[in-house]
């Protein structure tokens, strides 16, 4: 039972991880990607409720734990768009691969604005901020459009080896 | 019918859960929480730099001897030039000892230099930190002046077990009492102006109107050492524009910042040694 958020949490942390060194690199050419919406999409597209919802938590936890945030904002933001997934799910393909990458691009669009507007209250210049911003939102949908497949197939084969029946957890509801 | 609703309403019925069990978890719970994710992510960041620093380190035995002698050789003309400095800088803090006594002023506050590897660059439009590789372990506190060659870095905002998070200056979260060099007049200075693909800019406030300033004859930006967090007189950048504020009293612009602050791999956490 624990196998199923255990493993959607630790590949999503693998993802973090990469990102973080991979914003390292990017510092000095003033660009930096922010993945929110992937780390959130496959967990809520393909998981039942309560593991998925425990991985997004999770993920929410351990990003809030190394940002400069309230602790908690993105817990909440990710539950949020999380919930709002499972909910409209049914209604969409949800296994196919393309339909998980414009969820994906949708919601790190979401979180990426929630953010901004939570971040940028009291920003000295948010004119100039909103400028870099949009800057870095695009570099972050093309990051996603581009990894996204890859990392939805490593969370299938992780689930698979941890031989989890992805059919069956995609059916419950709870 | 009413059981299809209750099985629609449930995602929203677990978000209003977790929302209400988060806002009444107690702060200790949350502080504990916050920091067991960070000590759980911390083996990572410093993994990835120490092979980072493995990497940089067969890099640079690719060079030839030739070039290692040459290099050697500038080192030791750079050497000799410090050493002069330094005798200097002893004879200057003696002088100033001997002042302090002989008109009973206050003591500056004294330092023990702590250098540190760079394990996280972390800069967006949100914010800007950096993730170092010493915390508590080096005693490292927090609100320490975190500076490198070029002048101010920023300070450290949280300590952890063996790294550290400091707030760069180019954040806009960090605001400084500054003065422009040769005046003692303070000036408020804050970060905040990150443009894309482009080195970050600071904002500068409260400007007297007498300066002029322009991008050909800039204003060099050095801390006050009012607040008694940074000595004085470290370079931040230099302003570039100033332009009259709002209300005419006094001037507002912009300080060009240093490009080599968004390729920090070292820097110095100035620990005081006599912490009040």
């Amino acid at each position: 039972m624990y196998r199923r958020w255990l493993i959607t949490f630790a590949t999503t942390l693998l993802l973090w991880s990469l990102l973080v060194q991979l914003n390292h690199y990017l510092a000095p050419r003033g660009a930096y990607l922010f993945a929110g919406g992937l780390l959130v999409t496959f967990a809520a597209l393909r998981l039942g409720l309560r593991n998925g919802l425990m991985a997004t938590l999770l993920t929410g936890l351990a990003i809030d734990a190394i940002e400069p945030v309230p602790f908690g904002t993105h817990l909440v933001l990710f539950a949020v768009m999380h919930v709002v997934i499972f909910r409209l799910r049914t209604r969409f393909p949800r296994e196919e691969t393309i339909f998980g990458v414009v969820v994906a691009l949708l919601a790190n669009l979401a979180l990426f604005l929630g953010l901004s507007f939570g971040v940028l209250g009291s920003h000295p210049a948010s004119g100039a901020a909103w400028m870099r911003l949009f800057a870095d939102l695009l570099w972050s949908q093309l990051f996603i459009a581009v990894v996204a497949p890859w990392f939805f197939a490593l969370q299938e084969r992780a689930l698979e080896l941890g031989r989890v029946d992805l059919v069956a957890e995609s059916r419950a509801t709870f | 019918m009413p059981s299809k609703r209750l099985d629609q309403a449930k995602p929203f019925l677990a978000l209003g859960i977790v929302v209400l069990a988060w806002s009444l978890l107690p702060v200790v719970v949350k502080s504990f929480l916050r920091a067991s994710f960070f000590e759980l992510q911390a083996p990572i960041q410093t993994t990835a730099s120490y092979a980072r620093d493995l990497q940089e380190y067969w890099a640079e035995r690719t060079h030839s001897k030739n070039d290692l002698i040459q290099a050697g050789r500038e080192l030791r003309h750079v050497y000799a030039g410090y050493e002069f400095q330094a005798q200097q800088a002893e004879a200057l803090h003696a002088e100033i000892g001997r002042l302090e006594q002989l008109l009973r002023l206050p003591s500056n506050p004294h330092y023990r230099f702590e250098p540190a590897r760079v394990a996280r660059r972390d800069f967006s439009g949100w914010w800007q930190q950096l993730v170092i590789r010493k915390g508590a372990d080096f005693g490292i506190p927090v609100g320490a002046p975190v500076v490198y060659s070029g002048g101010v870095v920023g300070r450290v905002r949280e300590v952890h077990a063996y790294t550290a998070v400091v707030d760069l200056v180019t954040s806009p979260s960090v605001r400084l009492a500054t003065n422009i060099e040769d005046d003692s007049r303070p000036v408020s200075y804050q970060g905040g102006l990150n443009p894309p693909l482009a080195p970050a800019r600071g904002i500068v406030e409260f400007v007297p109107p007498d300066f002029f300033t322009s991008a050909a004859n800039p204003k060099r930006l050095v801390t006050s050492g009012l607040g008694g967090v940074f000595p004085p007189g470290l370079t931040i950048g230099y302003i570039t524009k100033l332009e009259a504020s709002t209300d005419g009293l006094f001037k507002s612009g912009e300080v060009s910042l240093d490009p080599r602050l968004s390729e920090l791999a070292e820097v110095t956490v100035l620990v005081p040694l006599n912490p009040e």
